[in-house]
């Protein structure tokens, strides 16, 4: 059994520095000090979850290598991708592919549709002829349930959403890559349109066995999806483990806070009670980071939440929190 | 690109576009209608016909000084002003795009030395120096006063390009052309440049204006190449001789009205075409 | 004694272009009874935002109110012996703006005056309005602050001090000012970070206690909906579908847009079962297809439904639908 990780970052820091001169430096730790592992032997989903200035965008960028860390590594079945040769890194850009937010904005608006699904064919020689390629972008947009005679031809503006953004799992299809990164790809499109994606989503992990890193702010579309999930909170991850875990037995106070949050779409289960909500929401200093970063709103803060910041410990199988509550 | 709603779509687009597609057809044709007013004569020659001729069905604005009929130099005249403005807007406009895209899409210290160089140029007071140039070359040709033009005349449109192109850097479509394995220089000439080219367009029209603005300037203070005729020559003849207080209002007024229809025609075209393409870029979606 | 508050009846607001009219309303009917919680659900493209801007008479050319009335007697008594709202004159309509009608437009946290303390621009608005002595107006501030649980410091602090939570807070505080008997919010949660989504919807339904007042929730949320709504209104291509109390339409929708709308909502607190979309894409607002609107998405279309435009018909008391299905 092959026990390399499929990915594995390790303290992962991206840190953005601000301000110069006389004004004073500051930094904003966008990613601070993160660490997970999606293992190698079997296809897992991932939902990664956080709210505005988590950093959960910036470490997908990282990892698709659009933007480079200020430390820590990323390690593709072993192999630092930072540190990878054109060859290596034309593999990667092959195994390790994405899903973005904007279902309009990742359609040059030039072209037809057509090109984002040739261009890949063309691009990682998928195909040797054109026949073979149009062939083969068929049965893509067939997988995905698209007919291709409704798509071909077509503007990206003569489209839904929800048939923008399946069109771009078409493309993954014809890539099968190791691992999906989607970033936030169906907080754009309607509702009714999401059911969709997420099945195909679902189906690439078990028939095609597909990795995927979610990436979310709402917690009931990751808990959809199953699997494991990771928590994010200003740069840091506060939980981690199978979702079932995190979702029905909170540990971190922010995890419970995300829970409680999500409002239930029954009117028989209304919120009885008040939630009360400290009225700061999180800044962000380099004297915050000295502790834990979520103690401006934690409601059981205790002594050294403000001078040590908190390391993962494991509460359950599966379940890890970074927590001074549970160590 | 559907052509056919570009030119429906904009109403200064189809005047402006009009116009300047007549005025090149008559500087295009000029042989033929220069064969057609005076038969093989060469418009230049001096003395062929009387001087200060009124106009009459044999000359249609009369004749000048010289006695050569001022039709014809119009229009050999626009001729060459075109000439002049399309050679100094391409190359103007070629820097533009090549500094533009690098700086754009590079950005970090790349950008900061082209921006840097650029912003030294557009600085540089443009007219003395043409002057200065101007009055120095001896041999001033067509092209080498086409360059002397386009090397001044560059920054205003490489900076505009600049900043499309670092806007358009962001956008997802990028990023995803990214993570398909397209190079840098892939990515400038099938991503970005197609959606740049209402920019391109715009800033060719508006390197071609100025060209032909600062060389009319050049030819009235008497430093154009001289072994051609412009309007702006003809604008300057027209002072230096005194034709207005000779009466002879029509041969002043047409190289200015020429030049005043070309410059209305290229800045109708720059509007239409912001018109037809902002709303365009800024596209909403039916989700 | 008819206690709706508002009637609105056969409204249609149509926006001209060079390409044809696009039908954005297209004939909405639906009361609005006093002290309820109305809420206006719908996809994309379904005209609930562009009602609602008719309704408040902020529809601007190329749109234009084609037909249709909005009566209320209530909201009209102390300008006008005109009961329509549509048809007051601008001068009219703005003297009840802020006092008997209050807006709270999407993204309006971001409306904020920059250079302005919060404290005057809530002054402002009051004093334009009213005619309270800036004394009185400031008390007031206090109050309304204290109202929407901010405490009372906010008031001096300028918009860059302040959250995404806290201002839009501040925007609700501002209008409820003068007590209005109505107010239209749209989509107040929408922006905002999940972990304040549950702070502002309490904020609301406090705020609905305090004054009394009737409040229309226009959002796309259907869990927000869920929480806070009496009644809801669906709209779908321009035209109302259903019209319900929220535990009818949650637990037994009667049209198949709402069924869809309901089955395609993921939950955390249910067990997991498979999510079904709904497939295919809105219709353009410029042509609408013959017949009923939804037939070529709905699962249970038949002949007629090709054909004839089913009626909004009240088939139970106070239960409304338009769908061929239900006569």
């Amino acid at each position: 059994m092959d026990a390399t990780p499929l990915l594995e970052v390790s303290n992962l820091s991206k840190v953005y520095v601000t301000g110069r001169g006389l004004v004073g430096r500051g930094e904003i730790r966008a990613v601070d000090n993160v660490s997970f592992t999606l293992p190698g032997d079997k296809p897992t989903l991932v939902t990664m979850v956080g709210e505005s200035g988590s950093g959960k965008t910036t470490i997908a960028r990282m990892i698709l290598g659009l933007t480079p860390p200020t430390a820590g590594t990323i390690h593709y079945k072993g192999r630092d991708i930072w540190t990878m040769n054109q060859q290596e890194w034309a593999q990667y850009r092959r195994h390790v592919q994405a899903v973005f937010q904007d279902p309009y904005g990742t359609y040059n608006p030039f072209y037809k549709i057509d090109r984002v699904l040739e261009l890949p064919i063309r691009k990682f020689g998928l195909a040797s002829s054109r026949e073979q390629a149009r062939e083969l972008a068929n049965e893509a947009l067939r997988a995905v349930e698209l007919r291709p005679d409704d798509i071909w031809g077509r503007y990206s503006h003569q489209l839904s959403g929800g048939e923008r953004q399946r069109i771009m799992l078409a493309r993954l299809y014809l890539l099968r890559p190791q691992l999906i990164i989607a970033d936030e790809p169906v907080s754009m499109i309607d509702v009714s349109l999401r059911a969709a994606f997420l099945n195909i989503l679902l189906n690439f992990e078990q028939e095609y066995g597909m990795s995927c890193l979610f990436i979310t702010h709402d917690l009931a579309t990751g808990y959809y999806l199953g699997g494991q999930i990771i928590i994010l909170c200003q740069g840091r991850i506060v939980e981690m483990g199978s979702m079932d875990a995190a979702v029905h037995n909170p540990k971190h106070p922010y995890t419970q806070l995300l829970v409680a949050s999500v409002p239930p779409p029954d009117p028989k289960e209304r919120w009885q009670e008040d939630f009360d909500l400290k009225l700061s929401e999180l800044r962000r200093s380099p004297e915050l980071a000295k502790g834990c970063v979520y103690r401006d709103r934690c409601p059981v803060i205790g002594e050294k939440c403000s001078d040590v910041p908190p390391t993962m410990v494991t509460v359950e199988e599966n379940h890890q929190v970074a927590c001074h509550l549970y160590v | 690109m559907e052509l056919g709603r570009l030119w429906s779509g904009s109403k200064p687009l189809k005047i402006g576009l009009s116009i300047l597609v007549f005025l090149v057809l008559v500087a295009l044709l000029q042989p033929f209608i220069n064969r057609m007013l005076l038969g093989d004569v060469n418009p230049l020659t001096m003395g062929k016909f009387e001087s200060y001729l009124d106009p009459s069905p044999q000359h249609w604005l009369g004749t000048d000084r010289w006695g050569r009929d001022w039709m014809a130099q119009l229009v050999l005249g626009l001729r060459y002003s075109l000439i002049i403005g399309a050679l100094a807007g391409s190359v103007a406009t070629f820097i533009a795009v090549a500094l533009g895209f690098v700086a754009g899409y590079k950005g970090a210290n790349t950008d900061a030395i082209l921006r840097t160089l650029t912003d030294m140029i557009l600085v540089i007071p443009t007219w003395p120096i043409l002057v200065t140039l101007a009055a120095y070359i001896k041999a001033l040709s067509v092209p080498v006063m086409a360059l002397l033009l386009a090397a001044f005349s560059w920054p205003w449109a490489m900076r505009t390009i600049r900043s499309q192109v670092m806007s358009l850097r962001r956008q997802p479509y990028i990023e995803l052309a990214k993570i398909s394995n397209l190079g840098d220089l892939e990515i400038i000439f099938q991503e970005l440049v197609p959606n740049l080219l209402p920019y391109l367009a715009l800033g060719l029209a508006y390197s071609m204006v100025g060209a032909i603005l600062a060389e009319t300037g050049l030819e009235l203070v008497g430093l154009g190449p001289g072994n051609i005729v412009t309007l702006g020559l003809m604008i300057n003849w027209a002072l230096r001789w005194g034709l207005l207080t000779l009466g002879k209002w029509q041969m002043l007024f047409a190289p200015v009205i020429c030049l005043i229809l070309l410059f209305v025609s290229l800045n109708l075209i720059n509007i239409g075409l912001e018109e037809t393409f902002n709303p365009r870029l800024k596209r909403i979606t039916g989700a | 004694m008819n206690s709706a508050l508002l009637e609105v009846r056969d409204v249609r607001v149509y926006y001209s272009s060079v390409r044809g009219e696009y039908k954005v309303v297209d004939g909405v009917s639906f009361d609005v009874q006093r002290n309820e919680v109305l809420g206006l659900a719908g996809e994309s493209g379904c005209g609930k935002s562009t009602l609602v801007e008719g309704l408040l008479r902020l529809v601007v050319p190329p749109g234009y109110i084609k037909s249709g009335e909005a009566i209320s007697d209530e909201l009209t008594k102390d300008v006008s012996n005109n009961c329509d709202l549509l048809s007051l004159t601008d001068e009219e309509f703005r003297q009840i703006r802020w006092k008997n009608i209050s807006y709270i437009p999407q993204g309006s946290m971001n409306s904020l005056n920059p250079v302005m303390k919060v404290e005057d621009q809530i002054m402002d608005a009051i004093l334009t309005h009213s005619d309270m002595s800036r004394q009185e107006a400031k008390e007031r501030v206090a109050e309304l602050l204290n109202a929407v649980g901010l405490p009372a410091g906010v008031a001096g602090l300028y918009p860059h001090e302040m959250s995404g939570g806290m201002k839009q807070r501040a925007i609700i505080a501002a209008a409820i000012a003068l007590k209005p008997k109505l107010i239209i919010a749209d989509e107040p949660t929408t922006a905002l970070d999940v972990s304040i989504q549950r702070m502002i919807l309490q904020t609301l339904k406090r705020v609905r206690q305090a004054i009394g007042a009737t409040i229309i929730i226009v959002t796309h949320d259907m869990p927000v909906h869920a929480q806070l709504a009496d009644r809801l209104v669906i709209m779908y291509a321009g035209k109302v579908v259903e019209i319900g109390s929220i535990r009818h339409l949650f637990d037994d929708p009667l049209h198949p847009y709402s069924q869809g709308l309901i089955a395609t909502i993921p939950s955390i607190t249910k067990q997991r079962r498979r999510l079904q979309g709904i497939l295919g894409m809105a219709p353009s607002p410029l042509e609408w297809p013959p017949g009923c609107r939804f037939y070529p998405r709905c699962l249970s279309v038949t002949e007629v439904c090709k054909q004839e435009e089913p009626a909004l018909r009240e088939i139970k008391p106070g239960r409304f639908v338009a769908c061929h299905l239900h006569r």
